[in-house]
């Protein structure tokens, strides 16, 4: 059997929530483990999605690297240039990191020297990038 | 000496035993502790609520100890400091009684204040009249705390007092190296909003306050009468201008889904408007819009500080992880709204 993470997450969290915690005397324990219970529903749909979350945000920074090449130090462009070495999400947080140093380096540089449709594309991008990341798991 | 487990944590029985030893010798008098609950949501300190039996008589504590980590790195004698400073006057706060800072009695320094009456925090379940009733005296004492005159009560002599035209700057370089130490990924949108903040700076303050530094609901306490009780939570308290109080309790993360409400409980502008009539200053718009994105970006600092506390095993909270990632998600959206060029334009 290959286990469905998210979904053991998710029915995990649902038994500590609605089996467990109902059984608690303490209100401190009571309000940690609900707190608990809403993290690890978070957790699910970080499992379920975090890694294509950050390829797409990876590749969306990218393309705006390539359009702000001229801001771009050589160093730069071998970080933007690199590949990812895995899949694993510890390498694809760590590139993604690495690129939106990078990102940050961009956008001032873009403020700075009136690079106006690059900036444009920043904020659009950062837009959807929170969007993306946007927590529904938790109230 | 009562010893704490590898967490640093301790149980409510050890505070029971120690709390009632604590008090009885500084009373000169047997104290029995009959209860002790531990309160959630004190992320900053370990918060515990004790029933007492002194001399025939019960009345309530509450003791809030050091944890090992917590979300706002404070100094406990500033916290405590101002609770004893703004005891005396007319913004209503718990009666300070003790400051322990050694750790000999719970392995770490603690403060004890009386507790209040029917404690009730949360405004959700309020009626329309009664959340109006709270955020009138919200906005009123606010202004009122923002009117005093910080030297009167000797707040000069447990922080620092800055100056007129250089508080704003101060705070954000403060606040802007906590991001800077604690992040752990990248912030692309608080660091834009520094960036904002750094080239548009505010007119200097028009006096220097004493600012609460988490001014918001929740952290006070009202009756069933809709008597705001007890404002709480002075930890972040420091002076500086008195708009970064009033700014803070507008953002939008204390609104949840009434985003027109302040604080979940009147209107915006009757907010701002009540707190200027008590304070007798004035709400410029461009001031207020630097504040509001300056505590947008600080309570992103404090939020990665939280997470990095959980990251690196310093703090196993939930509320830690909570603040850190869920909290931060939040408020960089809300910054987003700020900062989209169309809106500063």
């Amino acid at each position: 059997m290959i286990p469905h993470a998210d979904d053991a997450l998710r029915m995990l969290s649902q038994r500590l929530m609605t089996q467990l915690l109902p059984d608690l005397k303490s209100l401190y324990s009571l309000s940690d483990g609900a707190l608990i219970g809403l993290l690890i529903n978070a957790i699910a749909d970080e499992t379920a999605e975090g890694i294509q979350r950050r390829l797409d945000d990876i590749a969306e920074m990218k393309r705006i690297f390539i359009a702000g090449e001229a801001l771009l130090s050589s160093k730069d462009k071998e970080v933007t240039g690199a590949e990812l070495s895995s899949y694993r999400l510890t390498d694809v947080n760590d590139h993604h990191d690495a690129l939106t140093r990078i990102l940050v380096l961009l956008h001032e540089a873009s403020e700075n020297k009136g690079f106006e449709a690059l900036n444009q594309s920043i904020w659009a991008y950062l837009r959807r990038h929170t969007q993306r990341h946007k927590i529904t798991a938790v109230p | 000496m009562i010893k704490a487990g590898e967490t640093g944590l301790i149980t409510t029985d050890q505070v029971q035993i120690a709390a009632a030893e604590y008090l009885g010798e500084k009373w000169g008098t047997s104290v029995t502790v009959c209860n002790v609950e531990k309160i959630f949501g004190g992320a900053s300190r370990e918060t515990y609520k004790l029933s007492l039996e002194v001399d025939g008589e019960t009345r309530g504590v509450i003791l809030r100890r050091d944890p090992p980590s917590s979300l706002i790195d404070t100094e406990r004698h500033l916290e405590y400091g101002a609770y004893d400073r703004i005891y005396p006057t007319d913004i209503p706060v718990p009666e300070p009684l003790f400051l322990e800072n050694s750790p000999d009695f719970l392995e770490q320094p603690f403060s004890i204040m009386a507790a209040v009456e029917n404690p009730m925090s949360d405004v959700a379940q309020l009626s329309n009249d009664q959340k109006q009733k709270i955020g009138q005296q919200k906005y009123d004492l606010l202004g009122r705390l923002a009117a005093k005159d910080p030297l009167a009560l000797k707040f000069d002599e447990i922080m620092t007092v800055p100056k007129v035209v250089s508080t704003a700057a101060e705070q954000l370089a403060y606040w802007q190296g906590i991001i800077n130490e604690d992040e752990i990924h990248p912030q692309p949108i608080a660091q834009a909003a520094i960036r904002w903040l750094a080239a548009n700076l505010p007119p200097p303050a028009q006096k220097i306050s004493i600012v609460h530094g988490d001014y918001r609901t929740g952290n006070f306490l009202f009756n069933d009468q809709a008597q705001i009780t007890a404002i709480l939570d002075w930890e972040m308290c420091h002076l500086g201008d008195p708009l970064e109080d009033l700014a803070w309790s507008l953002d939008p993360l204390w609104s949840g889904e009434e985003l027109a409400l302040a604080g979940r409980l009147i209107p915006h502008g009757q907010a701002i408007q009540i707190w200027c009539e008590a304070s007798g200053l004035s709400c410029n718009e461009q001031a207020l819009k630097w504040w509001r994105i300056f505590v947008s970006v600080k309570a992103v600092a404090i939020w990665i500080s939280s997470s990095e506390n959980f990251e690196n095993g310093e703090g196993k909270d939930a509320i830690l992880a909570m603040a850190g990632w869920v909290m931060t998600d939040r408020q960089n959206r809300i910054l987003l709204d700020y900062l989209a060029p169309e809106v500063l334009s």
